[in-house]
């Protein structure tokens, strides 16, 4: 680069970096709207609420017919105060809805419902492996979710959320999912064991 | 070289298919499509849900055709996206087999994909195909790929692991009213996921008859609460071609790259990226020494929502080296800022706005043959543009204005306008017509090359170079028959003229030539895509391309390189993708082409299929075996038949562990 044309390359990108500032620092200005939960994540809060009205849980799930429906959040929580007041004095049949946050796996269990935070991919087999025949219906927007033994992954597909279900997952521990639900969802052929 | 301030800020993908992405992505798109219509998405309000009780009261139905948005953007549906775009999928990448991002590019069925040789690749949208293919914008990541030389793309340098892929949209026909300059006859615009998506560790491996053997890993973990990073490194070998009589083309080759991506969010939605590559490669070629190529990147981003809009702002810097022993060596650094902003404007206008500055600082080493002269330049780019997406009619009926405003060495100053206009009668129906201009500015190549390197010059390069212009005339229709079926068409007619010619400078003698712009032409054609899920287990895409493309000095012109046209295009290409899945984690999957003859160059009209067998045996565990171009030992893609290589059948096995 000959110094001309480094001068003149240093003024522009000066020129440059002025009219950028000055674009973000207006509007920067103002204070910044508070964050609301995307349309996505309360859509998915919705589901965590509605899918389960399809799913039976086996008898012994429940100490007796006022114990909690436990909705549990494990790893990063993406929903916030929303979903708890989605469901705040609603029930479960019987069973008023509570939701609760963990931050490891075997902490866990007992939940109902356990929605797995994206922050835990790397730990979904350790997670499903903690759950192994606990009556948990484990749900999860994480790639593959389903296929690696979760058992609804709710996919974002055209601007809409679709869920897979492994059934066989289900199944195994000891969960009833309605086929209403399970003709509406991709069914997951389950990974042979 | 061009600047595409809307990709290049928009790294990620914008249309959304079939993963997740990120608000910006689907701005992107919007926004690059420019500017098109894209505003069907930006000028919609902003789309909320009902309230929590009313969503407790809808069915799983209902609850399903809800659509969703981040931030306060509606997301863009293919369906409604105003442009020809084709969208493919990591996931569909995997599932094809292919091992380099060429590859993964056949699935896009307007796109003209043709293998030279072992390492390189012809690859256009709507003609003029070529190994310097010129018209085409590549961005991985929102870094642009071209490289000024020659305004096309070194294939064998792209890479990225092919796990980390995201998305690859494909929008044939010009996007340059957002997307810049290069942006004539398509965009490709290749996005790698978050490294949120790619927590954890992965190691895949394998070997084979053509790609010989290959290692990559890969490992994501997490900074703090919002804040991912992911490592990654690959090595492959591939090997050689072979020459029309079936002998070694003596072009085997190897590229070890490593790179590295971090991604934080805030909660007020404030998000930054930092991300770069580095590659080493040597590349064998018949007779000189072998190439040796060399490259890094280093780019960071950061968006901001700010109210109904958001801007972004990104910068990077980007280096090549490629010594290639007979013909230059090139050590090329280029600086690139780009900012963007979009600002909805009441309830009707969605207005974008972006500026763009970019240096590439070129040194050539030359030979006595060829002399790239000056051997060393430095040479700035600044480029402005507005968009605004009008809503004619509230759902119904959007009009997109633009231009765009480009500063280069070369040409000085260039306006690049566009106008398309959408009309969705019916919801997931979209009708769209778009007239656009586009520029291919000069690159050195066209400037600059002499041969040989002292004179008398046999070429020089053309004082006189200009601008290759195009008026595009587009159409097409767009529908979401139902969850299951998707299809697409569009129709073109591009009217170039002051296209690259060589002129004899005293004819009727060939030469002693100089580089100009004397040929004029013209190409029209028809693009159809289907998608369709069949069922839960197995989903097709096709797709089927026409065209027509001819090209002929202009009146008083003596161009005598081509014969009356410079097209080196098949007219017709059919593709057809299969992806099915087998009890026991077992996957089936196959892709068929078939592409007509290339009649200028003597290349006959081929049909090659890939198949693929994948297997789940337990979570976080994936084989597969692949075969690649099975029909033919070995068949021709592309070039005459002097020189020509051909590409063989190939068979690869490859075994993934995900921890």
């Amino acid at each position: 680069m000959t110094r001309r044309s480094f001068g003149r390359s240093v003024r522009n990108a000066l020129a440059f970096a002025v009219l950028t500032i000055a674009a973000v620092r207006a509007p920067a200005a103002e204070p910044p709207a508070p964050a609301a939960l995307s349309a996505e994540y309360q859509l998915k809060a919705a589901y965590l609420f509605k899918l389960p009205q399809f799913v039976e849980w086996p008898a012994g799930a429940f100490a007796d017919a006022q114990a909690p429906f436990v909705i549990g959040i494990l790893g990063e929580d993406p929903f916030g105060v929303y979903l708890d007041d989605f469901v705040r004095d609603e029930k479960m049949d019987t069973h008023p809805i509570v939701v609760r946050r963990f931050r490891r796996g075997e902490e866990a269990r007992g939940c109902h419902v356990l929605y797995i935070g994206r922050s835990e991919g790397a730990a979904l087999e350790k997670i499903f492996a903690q759950l192994r025949r606990q009556p948990t219906l484990t749900v999860g927007d994480l790639d593959e979710f389903a296929r690696l033994g979760g058992m609804i992954h709710l996919v974002v597909e055209d601007g809409r959320i679709h869920f897979s279900i492994n059934a066989d997952a289900a199944k195994a521990a000891g969960l009833d999912i309605s086929s209403k639900l399970l003709r509406l969802a991709t069914i997951v052929p389950p990974p042979k064991r | 070289m061009k600047r595409s301030p809307a990709q290049n800020i928009f790294p990620r993908g914008a249309v959304r298919g079939g993963r997740r992405r990120g608000a910006w992505s689907r701005f992107a798109l919007r926004a690059a499509l420019a500017g098109v219509f894209s505003s069907g998405l930006f000028a919609q309000a902003v789309r909320t849900l009902p309230t929590p009780s009313a969503l407790k009261k809808m069915s799983v139905e209902q609850l399903m055709d809800l659509e969703v948005t981040s931030v306060s953007k509606r997301p863009e549906k293919l369906s409604e996206v105003a442009s020809a775009i084709q969208v493919i999928t990591g996931d569909e990448v995997r599932r094809s087999g292919a091992t380099s991002l060429p590859e993964a590019l056949r699935l896009a069925s307007n796109l003209e994909v043709a293998q030279i040789d072992s390492r390189q690749f012809a690859i256009t949208a709507r003609g003029f195909n070529n190994a310097f293919a010129d018209k085409l914008l590549v961005l991985v990541d929102g870094r642009t790929v071209y490289t000024p030389l020659y305004a096309g793309v070194y294939w064998d340098v792209q890479d990225t692991l092919m796990e980390d892929l995201d998305r690859i949209e494909v929008i044939s026909g010009p996007g340059a009213t957002q997307w810049g300059a290069n942006a004539v006859n398509g965009v490709i615009n290749i996005t790698t996921k978050k490294a949120k998506d790619t927590q954890g560790s992965l190691v895949t491996g394998g070997g084979g008859t053509e790609l010989r053997d290959f290692v990559g890993a890969r490992y994501g973990g997490q900074l703090a609460p919002h804040a991912f990073y992911r490592v990654y490194a690959k090595y492959f070998s591939r090997g050689d071609a072979v020459r029309s009589n079936g002998r070694d083309a003596e072009d085997s080759w190897r590229v070890g790259q490593t790179g590295f991506r971090a991604d934080w969010e805030s909660a007020t939605g404030d998000a930054a990226t930092l991300q770069g590559d580095f590659y080493d490669g040597k590349e064998g070629q018949a007779g000189p020494d072998p190439i040796r190529v060399e490259g890094g990147n280093l780019l960071g981003r950061w968006s901001r929502p700010q109210g109904e809009g958001e801007m972004k702002l990104q910068a990077y810097y980007d280096y090549t080296h490629r010594r290639n022993p007979g013909a230059f060596t090139q050590d090329l650094d280029t600086y690139d800022v780009d900012f963007q902003q979009r600002r909805p404007l009441g309830r009707a206008h969605d207005f974008v706005w972006g500026l763009g500055y970019r240096i590439v600082a070129d040194d050539i080493a030359n030979t006595p043959q060829n002399a790239f002269l000056p051997p060393r330049v430095t040479r700035e780019w600044f480029s402005a543009f507005v968009q605004d997406e009008i809503a004619l009619s509230r759902d119904r009926l959007h009009l997109t204005l633009g231009t765009k405003v480009e500063h280069n060495a070369y040409t000085h100053w260039e306006v690049q306008p566009g106008a398309r206009l959408a009309w969705r009668p019916l919801k997931n129906h979209t009708w769209w017509a778009a007239v656009s201009r586009a520029l291919r500015t000069p690159s050195r190549i066209d400037r600059d090359l002499y041969s040989p390197a002292t004179p008398p010059y046999r070429i020089a390069g053309g004082p006189d170079v200009v601008a290759e212009k195009l008026i595009a005339y587009e159409f097409g229709y767009r529908v979401q028959l139902d969850p299951r079926l998707a299809l697409s068409a569009a129709g073109f007619f591009h009217d170039y003229d002051d296209l690259r010619s060589l002129e004899p400078l005293n004819p009727p003698a060939r030469f002693p030539a100089e580089a100009s712009t004397g040929l004029r032409g013209h190409s029209a054609g028809l693009e159809l895509s289907a998608d369709w899920r069949a069922n839960s287990n197995w989903r097709l895409r096709a797709g089927y391309t026409e065209s027509r493309v001819h090209s002929e000095p202009q009146p008083g012109r003596a161009d005598r390189s081509v014969n009356g046209s410079i097209a080196r295009d098949p007219n017709h290409r059919f593709s057809l993708a299969s992806f099915w899945d087998l009890p026991g984690g077992w996957e089936c999957d196959a892709t068929l082409r078939w592409v007509s003859q290339i009649g200028y160059q003597q290349v006959p009209a081929y049909a090659e299929a890939d198949l693929r067998l994948g297997w789940h045996p337990r979570a976080g565990w994936e084989f597969s075996l692949d075969g690649q171009n099975l029909l033919h030992a070995h068949h021709a893609e592309f070039n005459a038949p002097a020189g020509r290589r051909e590409i063989q059948r190939g068979v690869y096995a490859k075994s993934t562990w995900r921890f």
